[in-house]
Order: structure tokens, then C-alpha cells, then sequence
């Protein structure tokens, strides 16, 4: 019975993934694709759940949805939009872009079908606890240092931006 | 043939369960909804000495009743305008994570719809969602009120949320679970973790009543300044399920609140009876619920660069400092909890005391230049 509700989620979620996903690049207008951007962000979680990382699924849902796609939705409405309503930039160059993603494509799927063995997962009981440790214990200092640069990042843009007080 | 609960083929048990478990939850955030307004006008009434909603039905009972069926009867409005398909897809990004958020929620021993081991970071992965309706509503309206609560919206929301997290860590650290029922059975008794985290708990709830949109931090939609804000073109039912969103968020956090500080259903008889644990975890949450609406009716609402200096130079350095303290204390001494409890109680002494000192010393200060400027 279980055996046939997960493939069949998994069924939904790749379509809703891959519909949305093309729907990003083909839609005409920038909020569409910013929202269909989050639906798909969201879809992704859905696989990592059904993959058994619950709490990835949910940084990536707090992450990109919650904060990243509300970047990008500030980043739009601000951002004075042209007149005409068709042909964004980059789908003027469908050539161009087919010819690269089609290869790539090929290529992706060759991998994808050579996977037999489903064995690879891991084992039941939530991805917190091997999560936590490969952060805070064996990956400690690779952690710390990524941390120190995204401060060292964000204390700039905050200069960057500080208006001079006069 | 394989046989489910109640005699049941699992095949048809597995979507059953799921349709009545939506069906609860709608049923139980709309009724919800109704008793919240009903009690939300008699406190204010009470405390503004009035009476309140009296004439519908016996004390006034049926008047949301009579609301509701007078929201669902009016048109569907929308302004030729505004972004159609954002339009009408706003109020659904707002409502369908606060009805997600029922699922971890624990009512009593056994009652919960899943018991996920990262359920409070589910319950915050949610919460953070609704940012995103309120902008797409405020954008959508293709109104320049709507866009500036959606706006202050957004920034309040991503504001509060880094001590609203702080504070629900510093728990976590102390009780050792994200797994909400995990989290109620550690509080058997009056083993309460209010008693061993009050900072934690305050600095949750300031930051919950901004989480909610609920004065006096309701400024994204402030009728005076900004014309109810991203709810200006919202009429009818749509404009309703905003604020059965907001509602249900109430529950939510105040559920939060009861699971993680109060000890959720635990009380009298629950060993004896697991059901009665309903009864008490309900109160609690409703008694929270109270005092959101005390908050609403005695506070002023506040300005923007206060709620965002609150915040950021208020919340934020204390709930580090706890969680900071509270972290090293649980090191040093990791069989007891008694230096915690006692570092949270002289922490939030402090808080309390000193933020009116405070802010004194800079309204004296304040006075002293414009003195000198003058």
C-alpha cells in the first residue's frame, strides 16, 4: 500500500518540479517566474522529505521560500519594467539555448537511468541527528570559516550602503 | 484481505485519514475564528467599559455567525486593475501554511496529526511563508498603501523572526528535542520551562505578537496611517480568509507558547484519563489567546522605526545573550538546571527594569539636544 503511495507522490512532485521549472524560463513576466520559482523551491522539499532529509527540506523551504524569493520579489518591484510584454531577454536566444541544453540533457538522463539498486538510503529516523554532527563536530572548522566570510560579507554591504553622516 | 483501524481496507483508510484530518483542522481553525472574534469584542468591550456584541442570540453569540454569512454573501470584488492571478492567490499563500502548521501540533497524549522530529522547525519554516502572500498581496493590489504594508510587512516579519527563533533555540538546547510531543513530555507536573526559561518565553511572545500582525505591532495593516495596509482591495470572503489566517496564527503561536513553556496537555486526571489533556492544553492556549487581545486593547501601536529598533538593538543582543548563557551554563553544569533558571530570572529582571531606565536616559537626552539646537 505504501509502496504505491511514494512512487505516486514522487510521480507528482517531479511533474509540479519540472512544469514549474520550464514555467520559470518560458513565463512572459518576472513576478510570474519569481513565484513559480517558489513553487518549485517548494516541490524540491517535498522530494528531500520523501528522500528522508525532513530537516533540509525545511531549511530549504525557510531559506528559499521564506527569504530568498522575497529577495527577488523586493529586487522586481522595484526595478522599473519595460513597456512590452513579450520576449524577455534571454528568450530571444531559444537557439542558443537549446543547443546547450540538449546535450546536457542526454546527458543527465543516461545518469539518472543507470541507477538500479534503490539501497542507497539511509536509514529511518530523520537526518537531524547526522546533520548536527557533521556540522558541529566533524566539519567544525570548514563551518566556522564559512561563517567568518559570510560576516565579513554582510559587515561590507553594510558599509557599502551606510550613507555618510553629516 | 488486509484489515485498518475500524475495520477499514488501509488502501481506503490512508486518503480517509488524511480528508478527515483536513476537515478537523478547517473546522477547528473556523469555529476558532468565530469564538476568537466573539471573545476578541466582549475583552475589548470589558476592558473599554462597554457591553459589546449583545442583541444576535443569547449575550451576543450569533453576531460572527451573522458576520460570517454576511462576508459570504457579499460580491467578489476585485479592481480591473490590480494582477489578477497574484490577486487571487494571496489570501490562499497566507491561509494554507497556517493550516499545515495544525499537523504538530500536540493536544493531548496520542492526539497529534504527526509526530515529525523536527516539528517546532516545521512550525517556524511555516510561519516564514506567510511573508511571502502578504507581499504578493500588497504588490498585487496595484495600490500604494497596499504595496507600503506589504512592504513594512515584509520587513517586520524577516525582522522578528531571527529572536522569535533565538528564543525557541534557547528551549531546544534545554529540553534536547525539535519533536513537539518530545518537547510536551519533558514538562511533566510543574516542571514547567517557564520556570527555567521566563526571557526565553517573553522575548517569544513579543516577537509572536509581531509574527501575527497583532498590535501594537499591527502597523502593515494600520487603518490610520496606511488604510488597513495590503488588505485595502480585499473584500468579501477574501479579505475573511486573511483574518482567518491571522486567527489562526494567534492559535498557532499561542499553541507554541503552551507546548514549549506551559507543558502543553499536562494537568490534573491526564494520567488517569489521556482525552481530559484536550480540555487543558485548550485553556492554555485560550488563555493566551486573552491576553493577546489584553495586549491589543491597552497598548498604543508603535512607529515603524521603533518596532524595527526594537528589534534589532533590543530583542536581538538580549536573546543572543541568553542563548549564549544558556548554552555555556548547560555545559559547565550538565546535570541540573538550577543556574539556567537562575540566569533567565536575573536576565529578565534586568529587561524589565532596565528598558525604562533606558529609555529615560535617551528622552533626556533627546530633550537636551533640541534644547541646545534651539
Amino acid at each position: 500500500m505504501v509502496d504505491f503511495i511514494e512512487p505516486a507522490l514522487f510521480a507528482i512532485l517531479t511533474i509540479a518540479i519540472v512544469a514549474a521549472g520550464a514555467g520559470v524560463v518560458l513565463a512572459n513576466r518576472i513576478t510570474t517566474s519569481a513565484l513559480l520559482m517558489a513553487f518549485t523551491f517548494l516541490n524540491i522539499a517535498g522530494m528531500f522529505v520523501l528522500l528522508g532529509a525532513e530537516t533540509i527540506a525545511m531549511f530549504q523551504v525557510l531559506i528559499y521560500v521564506g527569504a530568498i524569493t522575497v529577495l527577488i520579489l523586493y529586487g522586481v518591484m522595484f526595478t522599473p519594467q519595460s513597456p512590452r510584454a513579450y520576449g524577455l531577454f534571454f528568450q530571444t536566444q531559444k537557439y542558443w539555448a537549446a543547443l546547450f541544453v540538449v546535450p546536457i540533457a542526454i546527458f543527465v538522463a543516461l545518469v539518472a537511468f543507470s541507477f538500479r539498486d534503490s539501497a542507497t538510503l539511509g536509514a529511518k529516523g530523520g537526518d537531524l541527528l547526522p546533520l548536527a554532527t557533521s556540522v558541529f563536530r566533524d566539519f567544525a572548522f570548514p563551518f566556522e570559516v564559512a561563517s567568518v566570510l559570510l560576516l565579513a560579507a554582510m559587515v561590507g554591504a553594510i558599509v557599502l550602503v551606510k550613507r555618510d553622516e553629516d | 484481505m488486509p484489515v485498518g483501524p475500524f475495520g477499514i481496507d488501509p488502501f481506503i483508510w490512508a486518503p480517509l485519514r488524511l480528508v478527515i484530518a483536513v476537515l478537523l483542522v478547517v473546522g477547528l481553525v473556523f469555529n476558532g475564528a468565530l469564538a476568537q472574534i466573539y471573545l476578541e469584542r466582549k475583552i475589548q468591550a470589558v476592558i473599554q467599559d462597554r457591553l459589546g456584541p449583545l442583541h444576535t442570540g443569547p449575550w451576543g453569540l450569533l453576531q460572527t455567525f451573522a458576520d460570517a454569512i454576511k462576508l459570504l454573501g457579499k460580491e467578489d470584488i476585485r479592481a480591473r486593475l490590480t494582477d489578477k492571478w497574484f490577486f487571487l492567490a494571496a489570501p490562499s499563500i497566507v491561509f494554507s501554511p497556517m493550516l499545515a502548521s495544525y499537523v504538530v501540533i500536540p493536544f493531548a497524549p496520542g492526539i497529534v496529526g504527526a509526530d515529525l522530529n523536527v516539528g517546532l522547525l516545521y512550525m517556524t519554516t511555516l510561519g516564514s511563508m506567510t511573508v511571502l502572500g502578504i507581499v504578493i498581496a500588497g504588490w498585487a493590489s496595484n495600490n500604494k498603501y497596499s504595496l507600503m504594508g506589504g512592504l513594512r510587512s515584509a520587513g517586520q516579519l524577516i525582522s522578528y523572526e531571527v529572536p522569535q527563533i533565538l528564543s525557541l533555540v534557547t528551549v531546544v538546547l534545554v529540553v534536547g528535542t525539535l519533536s513537539m510531543v518530545g518537547i510536551a513530555e519533558s514538562q511533566p507536573g510543574w516542571q514547567l520551562n517557564v520556570l527555567v526559561l521566563p526571557l526565553a518565553f517573553v522575548t517569544y511572545f513579543i516577537a509572536g505578537l509581531a509574527e501575527t500582525n497583532r498590535a501594537p505591532f499591527d502597523l502593515p495593516e494600520a487603518e490610520s496611517e496606511l488604510v488597513a495596509g495590503f488588505l485595502t482591495e480585499y473584500s468579501g470572503m477574501r479579505w475573511a480568509i486573511f483574518f482567518l489566517a491571522e486567527y489562526g496564527e494567534i492559535t498557532v503561536v499561542s499553541s507554541i507558547v503552551t507546548t514549549l513553556w506551559f507543558g502543553a496537555w499536562h494537568g490534573p486526571f491526564v494520567e488517569v484519563f489521556p482525552l481530559i489533556g484536550v480540555l487543558w492544553f485548550t485553556l492554555k492556549t485560550y488563555f493566551f489567546v486573552v491576553v493577546f487581545m489584553w495586549i491589543r486593547a491597552t497598548l498604543p501601536r508603535l512607529r515603524i522605526d521603533q518596532l524595527m529598533s526594537l528589534c534589532w538593538k533590543v530583542l536581538i543582543p538580549l536573546t543572543l545573550t541568553n542563548l549564549v548563557v544558556t548554552a555555556t551554563l548547560l555545559l559547565v553544569f550538565p546535570s541540573t538546571l538550577v543556574p539556567v533558571a537562575i540566569a533567565n530570572w536575573i536576565l529578565l529582571a534586568a529587561f524589565v527594569l532596565l528598558l525604562p531606565y533606558v529609555q529615560r536616559r535617551r528622552l533626556v537626552a533627546l530633550r537636551e539636544r533640541l534644547r541646545t539646537a534651539a
